[in-house]
């Protein structure tokens, strides 16, 4: 039996610096053991650390230094070039929140679309749909089109299906930046409850209030590297050290 | 508090990995391939009509065309259903194809944000094109009736062409949806190479009709085999072994060739997009 809810070793991604960098065959199917070419560079490289369950680990370092895409690496919705990305039990991301939810269907045909594509059953769907629609303070607009939502509604509607989802890791990508400050306080709530009931937390954010408020631990990556992981406060004082020097 | 996290493990680990996988995978098909259908109907008034529209103008044109203009091809009658009979499986080819070629691109946020297996982005642009595949069948059948057209028992063969025909453009659409993904340009390609298809294969004509010397080549693409099945209730001298057994194997190798390009190709696609 494995301790571990995520364990990451030798983690190593590589994109390509201009989306017309030519690519030939050749590069598509050599696998994952290909050299680096000059317009190629590491967006990620010999990260590892490992998460025990409940843990809630706070994600630091300044725009462009590979956090989300560390995040999108543990929610599998990217492929690592090297190393390997373990996570035991599923996943609930909260990235690219609005990203499925479809402009010319309902309020509902959506909350089932999103919460079936991230496996919940039909008679979960159906058990929890008042729960997500109060959540979202939606009621009166259930059967209204998605794209006549205003921005704010939308991500109250996609925060409220993904937060209802049973899975034991919890992916957050700064997308409560959005939402007015009453719904912001329902999602953080929401949040510390989910931590409370023991799930484990990857959190991204900018925020120093949030990240103290929510992490025990943190990670610093800079430049593409795992920097310092300890204690979130230790962490944000390096951060911050960082930026200054 | 660890006591949560681990029930929710051992529960997983209670079930055959692969059945709740193939469930997983069934479950997110049919619901994006709904997804699909809901928008294309409820966006439009007339929405069922349209997928039968289509053919049927496409129909009425060649049929003006080949019986009123030039004169029709040797032992094709009633040309109507012989023209039906392979056009509405064109017409499934040729959108679920087109389709492909934006498969990733179309849905690029639910790409990034869902962990569902990738290859669901192509498998089910070809159901929600055989449903409406199958959904324009009755028009074939007002055809067949209409003009007392023979049905023999070779109508069973019908299955065997839906059979070989998805597992033709599985094959296609998983070594085309990746490449349209790097190569942008790639996307115009693929429309003329589908119009030159349309001619090259058996659709307004019959695999009977060309010139022998072209025969090998017609063989060749596996629409003609396909093809000649569809049509072998009404038209049973149009089935030709050969076509169908070269049919099957490129359709074969395509499926083989399709998965392991796709494999191949998943980790760039998923930068790229």
């Amino acid at each position: 039996m494995d301790h571990y809810a995520i364990e990451v070793s030798g983690l190593g991604i590589r994109f390509r610096r201009n989306r017309l960098g030519r690519l030939s065959f050749k590069d598509l199917l050599a696998g994952r053991r290909r050299r680096t070419r000059p317009d190629q560079f590491w967006a990620l490289r010999d990260v590892s650390f490992k998460v025990k369950p409940g843990e809630s680990i706070g994600v630091v370092g300044r725009n462009g230094q590979g956090k989300s895409t560390l995040l999108k690496l543990v929610a599998g919705v990217l492929i690592a070039d090297e190393g390997k990305v373990r996570v035991n039990g599923g996943v609930a991301p909260l990235i690219e929140l609005t990203g499925g939810f479809v402009d010319d269907l309902s309020v509902r045909d959506n909350v089932y679309l999103t919460a079936g594509l991230h496996g919940m059953s039909r008679a979960v769907i159906d058990a929890r749909f008042d729960d997500v629609i109060d959540f979202a303070e939606i009621r009166d607009f259930i059967d209204t089109p998605y794209k006549h939502l205003s921005s704010g509604m939308k991500v109250r509607v996609a925060f409220a299906v993904i937060a209802q989802l049973e899975e034991p890791i919890l992916l957050v990508d700064e997308v409560l930046a959005v939402g007015d400050k009453v719904f912001r306080d329902k999602c953080y709530d929401r949040i510390a409850e989910l931590l409370a009931s023991g799930r484990t937390m990857f959190f991204v954010s900018h925020n120093e209030h949030d990240l103290r408020r929510f992490c025990t631990r943190g990670l610093y990556l800079d430049g593409g590297a795992l920097v310092f992981d300890g204690p979130i406060d230790e962490v944000l004082e390096r951060y911050n050290e960082g930026i200054e020097a | 508090m660890g006591g949560v996290t681990s029930t929710v493990i051992a529960q997983r680990d209670f079930h055959p990995l692969r059945r709740t996988q193939l469930a997983r995978y069934r479950n997110s098909l049919w619901l994006l391939t709904r997804r699909d259908l809901k928008v294309r109907y409820s966006t439009s008034m007339l929405g069922y009509f349209w997928s039968i529209l289509d053919p049927l103008i496409m129909a009425a044109i060649y049929w003006f065309v080949f019986t009123q203009v030039f004169e029709r091809p040797a032992r094709t009658e009633p040309y109507v259903v012989f023209l039906l009979a392979a056009l509405l499986p064109w017409v499934w080819f040729n959108s679920a194809i087109s389709d492909c070629t934006k498969a990733f691109l179309k849905d690029a946020k639910l790409v990034r944000s869902t962990m569902i297996p990738r290859s669901i982005w192509v498998t089910k642009l070809i159901l929600h094109k055989g449903i409406e595949f199958l959904l324009s069948l009755p028009v074939l059948a007002l055809f067949v009736i209409f003009t007392g057209a023979q049905v023999r028992w070779q109508i069973v063969y019908f299955l065997v062409a839906m059979g070989l025909q998805t597992v033709l453009m599985v094959g296609v659409g998983l070594i085309v949806a990746p490449l349209v993904v790097f190569f942008g340009d790639l996307e115009r390609a693929f429309k003329l190479v589908l119009r030159f298809m349309f001619y090259a294969s058996p659709v307004v004509y019959g695999t009977t009709n060309l010139p022998p010397q072209l025969h090998g080549w017609a063989a060749l693409n596996p629409l003609s085999g396909i093809f000649e099945l569809y049509r072998a209730a009404f038209f049973p001298n149009q089935v030709n072994l050969y076509d169908v057994v070269v049919a099957a194997t490129i359709s074969v190798i395509l499926l083989v060739v399709g998965f392991w390009f796709f494999r191949a190709s998943e980790r760039q696609v998923l930068k790229d997009i």
